[in-house]
């Protein structure tokens, strides 16, 4: 099927919360009418007030957001012309590409066929190699029971311990397990095809060689469909935890010859795929700075804020005219890297509690920082309850600066200046990060937060007056001081 | 001409700048006075409200830490005891601050060991340039390891000897033990005639300033006394008239009756007899009082219950700041109609019975738990208290001038209380405490790291700090509250605005709105927090609308004690519980130890009988009334 040039006047978009708010913004910027879609427990979503128009796609949660026939209807209803559909929920899920093409929509992101083809774990590596990048050396789909079994500890004898034992269609960190001996492999193959039938409907597995102390490095690409490709330097996005990031950061950290190389890779394997639209090609890089292949995200990230800070190039508007045919008006001599951006996820969790999501909870105060070199993506505002339904993001905190240490201690600035009240957050354990050395040198690798367990001893200090407030409250119930007599 | 004594100086330079200076010099006896007037509850924010006019004013020394002020400060105004230091310091770069401090019990009511005392008066010795040291027994190898410690971080060192009447309190005795301290320190010292009762008429206290003087003619006396009997200011007046160089007083706006008089009566009386203050602003003087006499009504509520003077404390001798507390205890356990015998009769016996020590702490709360305790029994000597035994047994030290008869040690230790004496007499062995053991203990307690004044202050009182420092930690710098919000009693009233300024110079406001009571009994109290509404959660209070709490009166727990029913006299700690579930007790048994007023007591068995219940654990605070043991009296078959 040949795209014309389609014309593009409105666009559905297909999310909520902070990236529903980011890509209404980028398509008004464009000129162009952004229409938000709402569950019911979204109705009162700030989304809905900065989109022009809004489209209820049912009573929710969740559901209506994954309900593809849904999306369609709402675009083909509101008379868009093509769909965004952010990250999360429908993004990656080839079967929204498609029905937007039989639809006649533009979806804005790469073709169903290519989502397809690269979500699938096992070909992508494949195309990969096959492309000449390194790849983390792997054993292939183990067949089940004994044979799979056998299978498992010959790869792990030629390729030594740790290996990774992986669902096929696992992703976003989940369906990845560690294993460090012949016996732990053993024990641990039926338990993972169990998990991952029931998690992602597939019990196919995999095992890949552990890479120690690894980082996390991934290059942002844009493709348009006229054959142009670059990209947008790189993330470094090591600290995570249980493989879900916490804090990206451009550029990479990485020795910069060592960066260029990581790039000049993703870029010939988005070629050789025939990407186009934005991307972002995965890395591990091993302690001695050998790096492969790890997979490709064929959405727009949570992260592309440091990318666009450091380049000064908005991805979103980027992927909004690719998809109308237009040529990609960056070339690669146009991308220049200048400064280090960091982004900190503020959620509503408790870290203390493995992060739980502190859902149910009314923000009672909300003051943001500002200043030079704050960039904030959120949703968030003084009276907002936290809902249980869905993610408990409630703004992306970015911050820039010229020198890697001058990013750090603006951010430890922001994070000083932000006051939120009500749900616990994550700001006070960002606030012990950005005075952990390790971090501060910028060295950290995955296993950062492992290593720094005490991180999570922060002391989660209200700011003055709550605290006294708090008593105050306290002699006004009791009748008299409880603390005084 | 103003003389003034800057923080810092050299002890030497400052004690020949009193020598010879014309007049005498004045200390603002702050610290006492809210001991002895107010309970003790006098808040930093009041004593940082009136520190630019205490700062003008000129004074030798501020006396505002020590005695039971560093506990206090933890217990009852959560502020930690350095900070309200540092802050004073700060509003008042040139007054001197001064401590009192109880000798080799620092500023707890037990001895400490060296390595304590060594950091606890380094750490403190950065803001205090004056250390009062007392010991109740006059006893001096009770005071050198803290003399010591002054001389080594620098500070001015003032000796003390307490004052009390009595045969037994002649010249020839003072001065032999003045001779005795300064035979320990050299010349280079304050004394402190530490009047702590305000004993004696002024003729008296004459007298032996010119007795101590006529001994060491360079010798720099510091006449401190109370003014229980209204007549402090003729004590005064006579001390500096023989020589005197330094007085005790304070704040006109906030004296009352037990504590130091009011300072610009002794300057008026001391001018027109010709003697000059050193250094003092009257006008700041009035403008202090000016400012205190606002903030004082918020603390009626810790004034004496009784208001007037008490000139009977020449014959009960109670110490100014045992006034106060003394009746509210008698209010409390119900025998106020019992205190004209206790104060008149049983505590001049017991004292008298005891040796005639002086009767300041912790000497005077033995005394007067002794009295008491032989008041409300009937008993005499036969319920003692641990520390009632610690003393018998010189503990704290030899006694001054007679031992007590052997029919008290006969009474308190049994027919076998010779074995007892000689094989416990005398005082105790103080090892060094681990720091690195208590260190961590503070740390696990705290969950993070612990600095070295939280270490100090947690030596000092153990359960009390750890609780300061979680306060803290909750509810931040509260000190920030004026006596009128801190001391609130009743709640406040709808749509009541109070504002602060916290720690930082940041200015908040908190508006009182409605509340709520929840399904689960609980209360939301909304509040709007510098213009922001927000929630505030209570639990519902453990048994509200059940139980009904009726104190129960001394007689009503002795009476439950007599059918197997240990009930706590007072509130307290339990400190050691003795006995286990279903152990066989005879009366006289001691079942369990309680601190209470800084005691400890041991609580014995009124009847014989088998433990049915412990209701108690070590360590668990409890309340009057409180059951601790039930004992189940022998059936008549068993």
């Amino acid at each position: 099927m040949v795209r014309d040039n389609p014309v593009i006047e409105k666009v559905l978009v297909a999310n909520r919360g902070e990236i529903a708010i980011r890509l209404c913004r980028a398509v008004q910027e464009e000129g162009l009418r952004a229409v938000a879609v709402y569950e019911t427990p979204d109705a009162e979503n700030r989304h809905l007030s900065i989109a022009d128009e809004a489209v209820w796609i049912g009573p929710g949660p969740r559901k209506d957001y994954l309900d593809i026939d849904r999306i369609v209807m709402a675009a083909k209803r509101s008379g868009c012309q093509a769909v965004h559909p952010g990250y999360g929920f429908l993004a990656e899920n080839p079967a929204l590409a498609a029905a937007c093409e039989d639809a006649g929509l533009v979806f804005v992101g790469p073709s169903a066929a290519t989502i397809a083809r690269l979500g699938d774990k096992t070909i992508s590596r494949t195309l990969a190699a096959e492309a000449g990048l390194p790849v983390i050396p792997g054993s292939g789909i183990l067949p089940p029971g004994q044979e799979g079994r056998r299978l498992a500890v010959e790869f792990a004898r030629t390729h030594g311990f740790p290996v990774m034992l992986k669902a096929v269609a696992g992703g976003g960190g989940r369906g990845i397990r560690r294993v460090d001996d012949e016996q732990a492999l053993a024990d641990q193959i039926g338990l993972a095809r169990a998990e991952a039938q029931s998690a992602f409907g597939d019990g196919r597995l995999y095992l890949e060689k552990g890479i120690v102390r690894p980082r996390h490095v991934e290059v942002q690409v844009l493709g348009d469909s006229h054959g142009n490709l670059i990209h947008m330097g790189a993330r470094n996005c090591s600290i995570q935890r249980r493989h879900q990031k916490l804090v990206e950061v451009a550029p990479s950290l990485l020795a910069p010859e060592i960066e260029e190389a990581v790039c000049q890779a993703a870029v010939k394997y988005a070629r050789y795929t025939g990407y186009v639209n934005a991307g972002t090609v995965e890395f591990l890089v091993d302690a001695d700075n050998s790096f492969y292949f790890l997979e490709i995200n064929t959405r727009l990230q949570v992260e592309h804020t440091v990318t666009e800070t450091v380049t000064g190039i908005d991805i979103v508007r980027r992927m909004l005219r690719i998809a109308s045919g237009r040529v990609l008006d960056v070339a690669q001599s146009d991308v220049a890297c200048r400064g280090f951006a960091i982004e900190m996820r503020i959620n509503a969790e408790d870290p203390k509690r493995d992060f739980a999501p502190d859902s149910g909870k009314t923000v009672a105060v909300y003051n943001s920082p500002g200043g030079p070199g704050i960039r904030l993506d959120g949703m968030v505002y003084q009276g907002y309850t936290i809902p249980a339904e869905y993610d408990s993001l409630l703004v992306k905190l970015t911050v820039y600066g010229f020198k890697w240490p001058e990013a750090v201690s603006r951010m430890a600035r922001a994070l000083r200046n932000f006051r939120i009240v009500g749900p616990k957050t994550t700001i006070p354990f960002y606030r012990a990060l950005v005075a952990e050395p390790e971090f501060m040198s910028g060295s950290f690798d995955t296993g950062y937060l492992d290593r720094h367990p005490e991180l999570f001893d922060y002391r989660d200090l209200e700011a003055q007056e709550e605290r006294i407030a708090k008593l105050l409250a306290a002699i006004h119930h009791h009748g008299k001081n409880p603390y005084a007599f | 001409m103003s003389i003034r004594i800057l923080p810092g100086t050299d002890p030497e330079e400052a004690l020949a700048a009193v020598r010879s200076a014309p007049g005498y010099f004045v200390t603002n006896t702050a610290r006492d006075l809210s001991q002895s007037d107010f309970k003790n509850r006098i808040l930093a924010h009041t004593d940082l409200l009136v520190a630019p006019e205490r700062e003008a004013a000129g004074y030798f020394s501020l006396e505002i830490t020590g005695g039971a002020s560093v506990h206090v400060d933890m217990l009852r105004k959560q502020i930690n005891p350095f900070e309200r230091l540092e802050r004073l310091r700060q509003l008042m770069p040139n007054t001197m601050f001064q401590t009192l401090c109880r000798g080799v019990n620092l500023f707890g009511y037990r001895p400490y060991p060296e390595n304590v005392i060594r950091m606890t008066v380094r750490e403190f010795a950065e803001y205090v340039d004056v250390w009062r040291v007392f010991d109740f027994l006059n006893h001096v190898p009770n005071m050198i390891p803290v003399f010591e410690e002054v001389r080594e971080a620098g500070r001015l060192l003032e000796a003390t000897v307490c004052f009390s009447t009595g045969p037994e309190h002649t010249d020839e005795f003072y001065v032999k033990k003045v001779g005795e301290i300064l035979d320990v320190t050299g010349p280079d010292i304050l004394l402190a005639v530490k009047n702590h009762s305000g004993l004696g008429t002024p003729g008296r206290i004459g007298q032996l300033v010119s007795s101590l003087l006529d001994a060491w003619p360079d010798l720099v006396i510091h006449y401190h006394g109370h003014n229980t009997d209204g007549n402090d200011v003729g004590r005064i007046v006579a001390a500096v008239s023989a020589g005197a160089k330094i007085v005790d007083a304070a704040d006109h706006a906030m004296t009352g009756f037990f504590g130091p008089p009011p300072i610009l009566t002794v300057l008026r009386m001391l001018a027109d007899l010709g003697h000059e203050a050193q250094g003092i602003n009257e006008d700041a003087v009035i403008a202090a009082s000016d400012k205190l006499k606002r903030e004082r009504p918020a603390y009626a509520a810790f004034e004496s219950q009784f208001k007037g003077f008490d000139p009977t404390v020449h014959v009960h001798k109670l110490p100014g700041g045992a006034m106060g507390s003394s009746f509210e205890q008698a209010v409390k356990g119900g025998f106020l109609d019992r205190m004209p015998e206790i104060l008149m009769s049983e505590l001049p016996k017991v004292h008298r019975e005891l040796g005639n020590f002086w009767s300041v702490t912790p000497g005077s709360q033995i005394l007067w738990t002794t009295a008491v305790t032989h008041t409300l029994s009937g008993k005499r000597w036969v319920n003692a208290s641990e520390d009632l035994k610690r003393l018998l047994l010189e503990r704290y030290g030899p006694f001054p001038f007679y031992r007590p008869s052997d029919e008290i040690y006969e009474a308190v230790f049994g027919s076998e209380w010779k074995a007892v004496v000689a094989s416990e007499c005398g005082a105790e062995e103080c090892a060094p405490v681990d720091m690195e053991a208590e260190r961590k203990a503070l740390e696990e307690a705290l969950l993070r790291p612990a600095s070295t004044r939280e270490l100090v202050l947690y030596l000092q009182h153990p359960r009390d700090a750890v609780d300061f420092f979680r306060f803290e930690e909750e509810f931040g710098k509260t000190y920030v509250l004026p006596p009128s919000v801190w001391l609130r009693e009743g709640g406040f009233g709808p749509e009541e605005t109070v504002s602060f300024t916290d720690h930082t110079g940041k200015v908040h406001q908190v508006l009182f709105s409605a509340s709520q009571t929840l399904a689960d009994g609980g209360t939301l109290s909304y509040l709007y927090v510098d213009h922001h509404l927000e929630p505030f959660y209570f639990q519902p209070e453990a048994g509200e609308g059940k139980e009904v709490r009726r104190e129960l009166s001394v007689k009503e727990i002795a009476d439950l004690a007599d059918l197997g029913e240990v009930r706590a006299a007072m509130a307290g700690v339990v400190s050691q519980v003795l006995v286990e579930k279903e152990q066989k007790v005879s009366e006289g048994d001691s079942l369990l130890v309680l601190e209470a007023m800084k005691m400890l007591n041991s609580l014995e068995a009124a009847v014989s009988g088998v433990v049915a219940e412990v209701a108690v654990t070590e360590g668990q605070a409890i309340r009057q009334g409180d059951l601790l043991i039930r004992i189940r009296p022998p059936r008549a078959k068993d």
